[in-house]
């Protein structure tokens, strides 16, 4: 299909569901409210046939290009119905799921987590294992049929509501580095697994500690090769900078939006005001011009690699200044603002702080940035 | 008719503009040359790719041509000439560089070198009906010398009163608005083309030089510097690009003020890698930085143009999505 005529279709009938598919809860709503709600928007647009788009027929998609997915997560957050970063970790890990498990299992799991009827999440951080992730030491041993894993992860986004996870673990010698690592896919209700919810600086509880206490993981739940993990985890980055980059840009565009409507409905038109959106604005618009790139590379059937940490800078970049300029020209608003709309400010702006965290923190993309593409040769 | 040029061919005409931007001693030299390669031709078959092309020459051999007079001629629907030239809104600006008070033009604008050389000049003026375009005879504009910063004395502030009856209307088709938005493109390729000279000049010398007993390029500082101004560069060079393909006025002005941001903050890191030998007459670094600093004043700068959009911004009080996919 087409992505016009998909962008057109699609649109259409997000207006003619629009009752159902509006969050039911005002402003920025509970974890559990925006989980249910996401779990109820996926199922809606895979049920009509457009959230199958762009997904293999192999995990019960109707194939296509991925355009098509980076056009579902705009018009989804143009119109603001469901919340982007439980989404994102259908784009970032579903890929490279179906890259890299055996097909019978991706055919039997995927699907459930495309309908939105199931969550997974990403177990790589650890409390010693942050930006040095390849120095990770939760270790799954060989046994009888697979494996057992014993260890400890953190900032485990998302977990209370997920059945599975993807798991990066030691197999290797502990000094083995990132030759030593192994991806598995592992179910959340193994016995074994337990976890504590975080609480962040946000008010909101997006991720856990976990704990794994001989926790065993079949042998077909292997992503890849033994000791191959640090491919699968790699295979995870260009997807995470590329389709969820564009969703989460099409939110950052809405809310510029918001923002350039309330500083001019409060009368504040200014140069001082005008210059910190305009400089705003077009941040916004260099990182939608260079993910659109991206995305079409992708769709073209490239390599995506290293140069997708430009497109994580500039997203980061804008975001930050998004929302430092919202704070500034709404002026005592996130301070001392109860409402509605301070509350989703104040939300968005405190959450913005991640940006430059999560994903690669903002140091390591620009080591990156300049061993990879300026060939600036080690670092000392 | 505009045609599209495949890539080969582009790679192949942006040695060539490079080549010859590099040996001219001085500005005509440089559009003599040009124009000897095809330039003219080149902008009136394919105005978008040619500007592109040849102004991300003039900033990687830091040339001081005056290609900007035959972008916004053409933009105007006249054809490109040696002869002709065209007077640029005021430093910082983009509205039209003529006035009327009674019998008495008032212009407030900027030339490029070509205005030496030229016979006939366009001169854009606000009227009731928006901007008309006018031909006045070149000889007209020449005021005092100024040096001002350019090196090259590629552009220079013209102020001066011409009596009215001087110009003649002319028969362009093309409006002042698009006129603006192709030098904005134009303008934004050559700051990164200029940017990205700035940047490499910065990493081979990070490379050379030793410092503690290693090459400088090992301190993480020094990295981070240069790839930010990477960073900044190729989101500027991105939406230069998709000007291309869609002629949105809004797109032009932000594709030049982040080229303009991005050339200022290669200039500042560049600057600072190179140190001590970057801050020497002998060395070329000042010669881009100079140059940059007059380009970003043109058609409206990194500091300007995120007003000129805030305010629309603020007054339609919603952000267009630019940008499709
Ligand atoms: C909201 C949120 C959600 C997250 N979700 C998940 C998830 O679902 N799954 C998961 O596995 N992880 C998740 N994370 C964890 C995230 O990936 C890590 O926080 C991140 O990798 C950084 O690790 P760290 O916090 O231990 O910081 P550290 O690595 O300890 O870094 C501390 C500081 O040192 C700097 N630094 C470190 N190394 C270098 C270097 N070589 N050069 C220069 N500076 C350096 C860093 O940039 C940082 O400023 C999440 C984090 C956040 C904030």
């Amino acid at each position: 299909m087409d992505p016009e005529t998909f962008r057109r279709d699609l649109g259409a009938w997000l207006d003619d569901n629009a009752n159902d598919l509006t969050p039911p809860y005002e402003g920025i709503g509970s974890m559990d409210a925006h989980m249910a709600h996401y779990s109820h928007v996926k199922r809606a647009l895979f049920d009509s046939g457009f959230g199958r788009y762009g997904w293999p027929e192999s995990v019960g998609g109707l194939g296509g290009s991925p355009l098509l997915r980076a056009i579902i997560g705009e018009e989804i957050n143009f119109r603001d119905l469901a919340d982007p970063n439980a989404w994102t970790m259908i784009e970032v890990l579903a890929p490279t799921v179906i890259d890299f498990a055996p097909p019978e299992l991706s055919a039997r799991l995927v699907p459930p987590f495309l309908r939105g009827d199931e969550m997974w999440c990403q177990g790589f951080s650890e409390t010693d294992a942050g930006s040095d992730l390849a120095s990770l030491s939760c270790r799954a041993a060989e046994t009888d049929g697979g494996w057992v894993v014993n260890g400890q992860k953190i900032w485990t986004s998302f977990i209370e509501y997920s059945q599975r996870c993807v798991l990066l673990v030691r197999t290797g010698e502990p000094e083995s580095a990132h030759r030593g690592i192994t991806a598995l896919l592992v179910d959340i209700d193994s016995p074994g697994i337990g976890y504590s919810p975080i609480e962040t600086m946000h008010g909101r509880r997006d991720f856990a500690e976990v704990h794994f206490d001989d926790v065993f993981v079949p042998a077909d739940r292997l992503l890849g090769e033994v000791n191959g993990g640090w491919q699968v985890a790699m295979d995870i980055l260009p997807y995470e900078r590329s389709t969820t980059f564009w969703h989460r840009g099409a939110l950052l565009h809405r809310r510029f939006s918001d923002l350039a409507a309330q500083v001019s409905a409060a009368g504040n038109r200014g140069d001082a005001a005008a210059k910190a959106l305009g400089q705003a604005f077009q941040w916004i618009v260099a990182f939608r011009s260079r993910s659109r790139d991206t995305q079409h590379q992708l769709a073209a059937g490239e390599q995506l690699g290293v140069e997708t940490s430009v497109d994580k800078i500039l997203i980061t970049s804008a975001e930050q200044q998004l929302f430092e300029t919202a704070r500034d020209l709404l002026p005592g608003v996130m301070e001392f603002d109860d409402g509605l709309a301070a509350a989703s400010w104040r939300n968005d702006y405190l959450y913005s702080k991640a940006a430059t965290i999560y994903g690669g923190t903002a140091e390591i993309q620009r080591n990156i940035v300049a061993r990879r593409l300026l060939d600036l040769g080690p670092e000392s | 008719m505009s045609q599209f040029i495949d890539a080969d061919d582009l790679a192949l005409l942006a040695s060539s503009f490079e080549a010859a931007t590099a040996d001219a001693p001085g500005p005509s030299e440089a559009d003599q040359a040009l124009y000897d390669l095809g330039w003219a031709e080149l902008l009136a078959s394919a105005p978008g790719q040619g500007a592109a092309t040849a102004f991300n020459a003039l900033g990687a051999t830091g040339s001081a041509a005056s290609l900007l007079d035959d972008v916004v001629v053409n933009a105007l629907g006249a054809e490109a000439a040696l002869q002709s030239c065209c007077v640029f809104p005021a430093p910082h600006k983009a509205e039209a560089p003529g006035h009327l008070r009674g019998e008495t033009v008032m212009v407030d604008g900027l030339l490029s070198a070509r205005a030496e050389t030229a016979v006939a000049a366009v001169l854009g003026m606000g009227t009731e009906n928006g901007v008309g375009l006018f031909a006045v005879d070149a000889g007209l504009l020449h005021g005092p010398a100024v040096d001002g910063i350019d090196p090259g004395r590629a552009y220079r502030r013209v102020v001066v009163e011409i009596p009215a009856e001087a110009l003649e209307p002319t028969a362009a088709e093309g409006s002042w608005e698009s006129a603006v938005a192709a030098a904005r493109v134009a303008l934004a390729h050559q700051l990164l083309g200029g940017a990205r000279w700035m940047l490499g000049e910065a990493r081979q010398h990070a490379i050379d030089r030793a410092q503690f007993g290693r090459p400088v390029a090992q301190f993480q500082a020094i990295r981070h510097k240069l790839a930010e101004s990477l960073v900044q560069i190729e989101g500027a060079a991105s939406v230069a690009g998709a000007c291309l393909h869609d002629p949105d006025p809004m797109l032009a002005a932000l594709a030049k003020s982040l080229a303009g941001q991005a050339a200022r903050t290669t200039a500042t890191h560049a600057q600072q890698v190179l140190a001590g030998i970057g801050f020497t007459a002998e060395h070329r670094f000042h010669l881009w930085l100079k140059r940059m600093l007059v380009v970003d004043t043109l058609f409206g700068s990194a500091s300007s143009i995120p007003a000129e959009i805030g305010h629309q911004l603020l007054a339609s009080g919603q952000a267009p999505r630019l940008i499709q996919l």
